[in-house]
């Protein structure tokens, strides 16, 4: 059985953790690379929800993954009108 | 870019993660207020720059509230399916409406809040537990009263409806809507103040998510800003997250409150044309 708390936790730590570091090493080397961390940052929600509706589905709880299908529909189809 | 300037958004940045993150806010109004007042940035960089802000701020404090056990997933998952629709339709909508009416309406019902959050202080909070298929509810370790507090979330169509709202408010504005989404959780669901905050907290970033690609998309960001100001409010979240563990309940229902009231002086200001954003 998967912890759903565990795994959440860690896509949330390495979504800030990789685009504080590519955020800080763009200061140096230069504006694209500081784009790239703030483009990380800004998918870690997306991955995050992401990876809730999946863990719901290896649980068996359909409720739950449908739910978590919506809202990261929602998000993407919300994005891609807003571009 | 002058170190001086570069310390200053790292400061405040850090301030507003960790008051943000207490009381389940994102902190992106702080940082919007920061950006325009005291840096005199336009209004659409700061609420681009503050929209990052806020995702970084959930992130950070996401990632230790939910290894707690203190967000309830589940919880956050249901509201949030109106939050994002919302949050979708705000930013459309904010293209037609001008966002004044929108800041005066938020301002008033900021006021109200507190209002109700300083009334109910004094109650100790007494959670209702509902053994039902269909209520969501969820239990906490609270280090302050040392023990676990189990709890069930009440008015769950009516909680749904508002966080429709609050999502479109949100949208509009460009924030997180972490202050509208506390006292829905706190006082109208009757989810204890940490549960409330840890779960509004865990929410905010994909509300404004939702939001931040647009202003991306547009160039509204300024990069070198967004740096110290992203790792500022990841400092300062992650410090919130152990005060907030430790903190009493009332205490922190005491401090929403203040900003609550603060928030919805700034929102009128904005609203009548005196601060503008």
């Amino acid at each position: 059985m998967v912890d759903t708390e565990i795994i959440l936790s860690w896509v949330l730590r390495i979504g800030v953790f990789a685009s504080a570091i590519i955020m800080t090493v763009g200061l140096f080397v230069g504006a694209n690379v500081i784009l790239l961390g703030v483009f990380v940052l800004a998918l870690t929600p997306f991955v995050r929800v992401l990876m809730a509706s999946l863990c719901f589905l290896s649980q068996r709880n359909l409720v739950y993954f449908i739910i978590g299908l919506y809202v990261i529909s929602v998000l993407v189809i919300g994005t891609l009108l807003s571009l | 870019m002058d170190p001086l300037i570069i310390t200053a958004i790292l400061a405040f940045g850090a301030f507003a993660g960790l008051i943000g993150v207490m009381l389940g806010l994102g902190g992106g109004v702080f940082m919007i207020i920061f950006f325009i007042l005291a840096l005199n940035i336009p209004a659409h960089q700061a609420v681009a720059l503050s929209l990052l802000a806020v995702i970084a701020s959930s992130s950070m404090g996401g990632s230790v509230y939910v290894r707690d056990k203190m967000t309830n997933v589940k919880l956050a998952m249901v509201l949030e399916t109106c939050t994002v629709t919302g949050a979708v339709l705000g930013v459309f909508l904010a293209l037609a409406m001008p966002a004044s009416y929108v800041q005066f309406i938020l301002g008033v019902v900021l006021f109200y809040t507190s209002f109700m959050m300083l009334r109910g202080r004094r109650a100790v909070e007494t959670p209702v537990v509902i053994k039902d298929r269909l209520t969501v509810s969820g239990e906490f370790y609270d280090d302050n009263r040392r023990q676990t507090v189990k709890y069930s979330a009440i008015r769950m169509k009516i909680g749904l409806f508002f966080s429709l709202i609050a999502g479109a408010i949100s949208g509009i504005i460009g924030i997180g809507g972490g202050v509208i989404m506390v006292p829905i959780m706190n006082l109208l669901m009757k989810i204890p103040m940490k549960a409330s905050a840890a779960t509004s907290n865990f929410m905010v970033g994909v509300t404004a998510a939702a939001s931040a690609f647009l202003y991306l998309n547009r160039g509204f960001v300024d990069l070198y800003m967004a740096v110290p100001s992203v790792l500022g409010i990841m400092i300062g979240a992650y410090i919130g997250t152990r005060l907030m563990v430790r903190a009493e309940s009332a205490i922190l229902r005491r401090m929403l409150s203040v900003v609550l009231v603060f928030f919805g002086i700034v929102l009128l200001l904005n609203a009548g044309g005196i601060l503008v954003w």
